[in-house]
């Protein structure tokens, strides 16, 4: 637990952009692996697997939170939680860093479900394209795709929100 | 934009992801070097990986301590117990899988757990088998395994495209472009951190990691487009080093 909670932390608040939802997400990812223990394969590794039940369920969060909140724009403001990341040297860039999460926030919060999931485990967790295909359950060619399709929307989005 | 340019974005949003394989990625870089739009494109799409690459929630860490999330967790089980799971009728064939499985979810949830909670066994510990320590020791020592490994190697993906000279982003003035490799690096050292060196399978690959860490911030520390000079300075020290050589003894130990 120790050793997967920061990244699956990382992930969960990649994805959703809030710090208690991901906080959840990483409780509950380790809730459902305990539970599930049985259908995990011993020779496989364990990390696709937490992997994948993180990704399910913040995918799970997100389709819950679009139901209840209507307007996808923040009114103002980011649904990042900026008590989340690092401490920062100055109040000038941490205001930076504030608004650069709060334009990709946005952005990402554009983005189909399945292809953030593809984004943010390529561009915040590193995963080769194999590993990311193994956490989602889904072929390297769907994961090329989806990727392709996620960066160039996301482009799209942040252009649109510089403009 | 023509089907045949399509198939080519696609291979340069993949290239400035990185995540190209290098038949394809010796392939697309020749048609850049013919393609003036597929050229701004990667540029483009490479700005607005910087710009991800910088985003802060890549530093976050969970804000409250390790020991109150397994105490969340833990809870969360217990109230679960209200419809208790059987394990009692699975045939003896099915169980060592599942004990193993067990095991392994015992070491990622067990750690701190003793401190959490010293008194009474929960129903839901109750319930695990009793799993050998020595079992847990070997999974978690694997598991440490598998994680530097796959760092190393990445580390060396990243140091072999700069030892192979990477392509020039101003020939006038001698400069490559090492901006992919820069942000790269930075991930790595970010990751580096993460890295359990605890055991004593992978405490032996410190040396070597520490060496690549030293490396890593060198060229973390280039110039998107860097000058010449400075990229020789990272040859030679990879070179006089013998990093690629020490990464591939160690990626291979580790990985058994």
């Amino acid at each position: 637990m120790e050793r997967h909670h920061g990244r699956l932390y990382r992930i969960a608040l990649s994805y959703l952009r809030d710090a208690d939802e991901a906080l959840d997400a990483v409780q509950e990812t380790f809730v459902k692996a305990y539970r599930n223990v049985s259908r995990w394969d011993p020779d496989s590794e364990v990390t696709p697997w937490l992997t994948r039940i993180a990704v399910n369920h913040c995918i799970d969060v997100y389709r819950r939170r679009r139901r209840i909140v209507t307007d996808p724009e923040p009114q103002g403001g980011s649904d990042h939680d900026d008590r989340a990341t690092a401490s920062e040297p100055s109040p000038e860039r941490r205001v930076l860093s504030r608004e650069l999460a709060e334009r990709i926030s946005r952005a990402l919060r554009g983005l189909p479900e399945q292809q953030r999931a593809v984004f943010v485990l390529r561009h915040y967790e590193g995963l080769t394209l194999q590993e990311i295909a193994a956490s989602m359950d889904i072929s390297l060619g769907t994961v090329k795709s989806t990727l392709h399709r996620a960066i160039h929307r996301l482009r799209e989005r942040l252009e649109g929100l510089r403009a | 934009m023509t089907l045949f340019h399509e198939r080519w974005r696609r291979r340069v949003s993949l290239l400035a992801s990185e995540a190209l394989e290098e038949s394809e990625r010796a392939s697309t870089l020749a048609h850049l070097e013919g393609c003036a739009a597929c050229r701004e494109e990667l540029a483009g799409l490479r700005r607005l990986l910087d710009l991800v690459a910088a985003d802060p929630v890549r530093e976050a860490r969970p804000e409250i301590p390790l020991r109150a999330l397994v105490a969340r967790v833990q809870a969360r089980l217990d109230d679960a117990e209200a419809a208790p799971t059987r394990p009692h009728a699975r045939p003896v064939a099915a169980w060592w899988p599942a004990l193993a499985a067990t095991a392994t979810v015992v070491a990622l949830l067990a750690l701190p757990r003793s401190a959490e909670r010293p008194a009474e066994p929960t129903q839901a510990q109750a319930q695990v088998p009793q799993v050998p320590p020595e079992l847990l020791q070997r999974l978690e020592a694997n598991a440490a395994r598998e994680q530097a490994a796959r760092y190393l190697s990445a580390a060396q993906d990243v140091l072999l495209t700069v030892a192979a000279t990477p392509r020039d982003c101003d020939r006038t003035s001698g400069r490559v472009d090492m901006a992919a490799e820069a942000r790269r690096s930075r991930e790595l050292l970010a990751r580096r951190a993460l890295l359990e060196l605890d055991h004593a399978q992978v405490a032996a690959a410190r040396p070597v990691l520490d060496d690549v860490e030293r490396v890593l911030r060198d060229v973390a520390a280039l110039e998107a487009c860097a000058r010449s000079q400075d990229l020789a300075l990272i040859h030679r020290e990879i070179r006089e080093r013998r990093l690629l050589m020490k990464i591939d003894l160690m990626t291979r130990e580790l990985e058994g």
